[in-house]
């Protein structure tokens, strides 16, 4: 009963409103469920873990689901999620049906929402129960396999790896911490860096600055084109919604739910990956393929139940392993340590009050999202036309509260926020990706801890390769990824030259 | 010597901050190469036969609203901490340097600058510093310069 004392009136309004902001944040192209969190984070220093759960869950739902507000209406869309949602949704808005398009796209993200929240409930105790027998072996292993999914699934393999070990490496910069069995040296700096540095960066200000003033930059060089003016919204036209049209759907909603959970427990797997192969996938088991595409119910709500699928799925690895499934859910790791909770196999088991409260948190989330959706959707259509000279100056100083607040006042951590901010921004032009780096980030100073232990106890070398079963079969999944890539990498070649020579 | 000689390792426990970073630090170079070999070559080669710009310099540059942001944004950090000690744990710099910085950014991103939109943005550069102070500062009492 425990649970229930947890659930006060505070805590529903708190998902209620993250649902709202989020769904804000998401309709407003340009803007991600992401930043949403990392500009909302301020407000959770003050609440408790639950309520502070609360929030951010609202925020990812709302965040997620808002982006198909921009794409059905106007082309763009909100989040990078919704990119499919404007193959159908937005040609079925040129002929007057914009309002049945968002509602077929709000229900499907409802059903996504609510699907992958139950395999999340049902998935994440029996991986964490597996991976509490994991050793320091295996915990490495798994880490260096979420690497390489990450670096496989990104644009360019290379690319992709190097990314991820420059997060590893930034990551390393500081004290090799006693409470992790170190020896409480400094490392990767000079004597002159210490008094700001022997901490390390913090983790929050780090990526508040990847996700909030490098997206800002981005838009500064581009000189903060308002790409909603002069654009009308024309809602209400031509046939209207009802629930008849998910009829033939049912298939193409589970199928496009399990690819969206699924796909979310890859980590670092970004969004748009999930509805692209959800949509493909509609596409070819269609009866009608050639008319997807044109405006036809069945493209949205591929698209929409396969990107909230998710927001489940990506919680998976999060709370049973400890590594983030996508860059929001990173953010929430954030979250998760400013409240002094470790997120990872023993979470679960040790937080059964949080585990419940954020389950009640994150259906209820979803339903709100539904109810704000359907119901006020011409309303929430509006904040799409939201100039962003108004919007960007404040996004700024929530960031620099959400840095400066974090240790309780530090300035270097504002700074860190322009520093990262600038990186980001800059690694973009070069070819570096940013959600490697920050799983990378994240995950190596924990890399470090069970590497050099393993060897330690060990060593040798060999001991990650004979460990145990597991650790072979971890192996096999490192290379089946990177094999993966490759296979890709060849097929893509291959059709350039042959579009080359055709 | 055997083979599973080969693999052995002793970590000296003085020398274990290096450790890591050292193999990290490998790996980025090594990779680093084979980029620059891979990548950065073929661009170098058509960049100098003229088939394309610096990948760092593509497409149109807002100089004025990028560096815009950029020089207020220093400014900015840069006032924070002196007003802020005028007024000591009020969270009251914060309050006072960002109403000037909204403002200012606000009218940088400005394309048409009417009376309408100009008006718009003080009133947001006013409310939106003071709505955030006030909840966080006073009401939940986060700790803001």
């Amino acid at each position: 009963m425990d649970v229930l004392s947890a659930l006060d009136p505070l805590f529903f309004v708190l998902i209620s409103a993250g649902a709202a902001i989020g769904i804000v944040f998401g309709a407003i192209p340009g803007m991600t469920a992401t930043m949403a969190i990392a500009v909302c984070l301020p407000l959770t220093y003050a609440l408790d873990l639950n309520h502070g759960l609360a929030l951010l869950l609202g925020l990812y739902v709302g965040g997620i689901s808002g982006g198909l507000v921009p794409a059905i209406l106007l082309n763009i869309p909100g989040t990078p999620s919704s990119i499919t949602t404007t193959f159908d949704g937005y040609p079925m808005c040129q002929r007057g049906e914009g309002e049945r398009a968002l509602k077929i796209g709000v229900v499907s993200s409802l059903f996504g929402g609510l699907f992958s929240a139950a395999v999340l409930f049902l998935f994440a105790p029996v991986l964490s129960d597996f991976a509490i027998k994991f050793s320091y072996v295996e915990k490495f292993l798994i880490i260096f396999l979420a690497l390489t999914v990450i670096a496989s699934l990104s644009r360019n393999l290379l690319m992709g790896l190097f990314s991820g070990l420059i997060g590893v490496w930034l990551a390393l910069i500081g004290t090799y911490d006693v409470s992790v069995g170190g020896n409480g040296d400094t490392r990767l700096m000079t004597e002159a860096m210490e008094p700001y540095l022997s901490e390390g960066f913090s983790l929050l200000p780090v990526l508040i600055g990847l996700f909030g003033v490098a997206a800002i930059l981005k838009e500064a060089e581009q000189g903060i084109r308002e790409n909603t003016e002069g654009m009308r919204i024309t809602l209400e036209k031509g046939a209207r919604f009802s629930l008849g049209v998910f009829r033939n759907q049912g298939v193409n909603l589970v199928r496009s739910g399990v690819i969206g959970t699924f796909i979310g427990m890859l980590p670092g797997v970004g969004g748009s990956a999930a509805s692209v192969l959800s949509y493909t996938q509609q596409k070819n088991f269609s009866k009608a393929p050639e008319k997807m595409g044109t405006g036809v119910p069945e493209g949205v709500v591929a698209s929409e139940s396969a990107n909230n699928g998710l927001t489940g799925g990506a919680l998976v690895p999060l709370l049973s392993l400890g590594i983030p499934g996508d860059s929001t859910t990173a953010v929430m790791i954030g979250a998760f340590t400013l409240q002094g909770v470790q997120v990872g196999p023993l979470f679960i088991g040790e937080n059964l009050e949080t585990w419940n409260t954020m389950m009640v948190a994150l259906v209820f989330a979803n339903l709100v999202m539904f109810a704000i959706m359907f119901f006020a959707i011409k309303y929430v259509a509006r904040v799409v036309m939201v100039p962003k000279y108004l919007l960007y100056p404040i996004i700024m100083i929530m960031c620099v509260v959400g840095a400066y607040a974090i240790n309780y006042g530090v300035m270097f951590d504002v700074w860190t926020l322009l520093l990262f901010g600038l990186g980001g921004y800059l690694a973009g032009k070069v070819g570096i990706e940013i959600a490697p780096l920050v799983i990378g980030f994240i995950l190596g100073g924990q890399a470090e801890v069970y590497f050099v232990k393993s060897l330690e106890s060990f060593g040798t070398y060999t001991i990650f390769f004979t460990k145990s079963p597991i650790a072979m079969v971890l192996w096999g999944l490192i290379v089946l990824s990177i094999a993966f890539s490759v296979y890709n990498l060849v097929k893509a070649s291959r059709r350039k030259t042959q579009e080359g020579g055709a | 010597m055997g083979l599973s000689d080969l693999f052995e390792v002793r970590i000296v426990f003085d020398e274990s901050h290096l450790f890591f970073p050292r193999i990290i630090q490998g790996l980025l170079l090594a990779m680093a190469l084979v980029i620059v070999v891979v990548r950065g070559i073929p661009t170098l080669r058509a960049v100098w036969a003229g088939h394309r710009t610096w990948p760092v310099m593509d497409g149109p540059f807002d100089h004025l609203r990028f560096f815009g942001t950029l020089g207020l944004t220093v400014a900015y950090f840069l006032l924070m901490p002196p007003v802020g000690e005028m007024v000591p744990n009020t969270g009251l710099g914060f309050l006072i340097v960002s109403i000037p910085y909204m403002a200012a950014l606000s009218v940088l991103y400005l394309h048409r600058r009417d009376r309408r939109t100009l008006l718009l943005a003080m009133a947001n550069a006013l409310i939106a510093p003071v709505a955030v102070w006030y909840l966080l500062a006073r009401l939940l009492n986060v700790t803001l310069p």
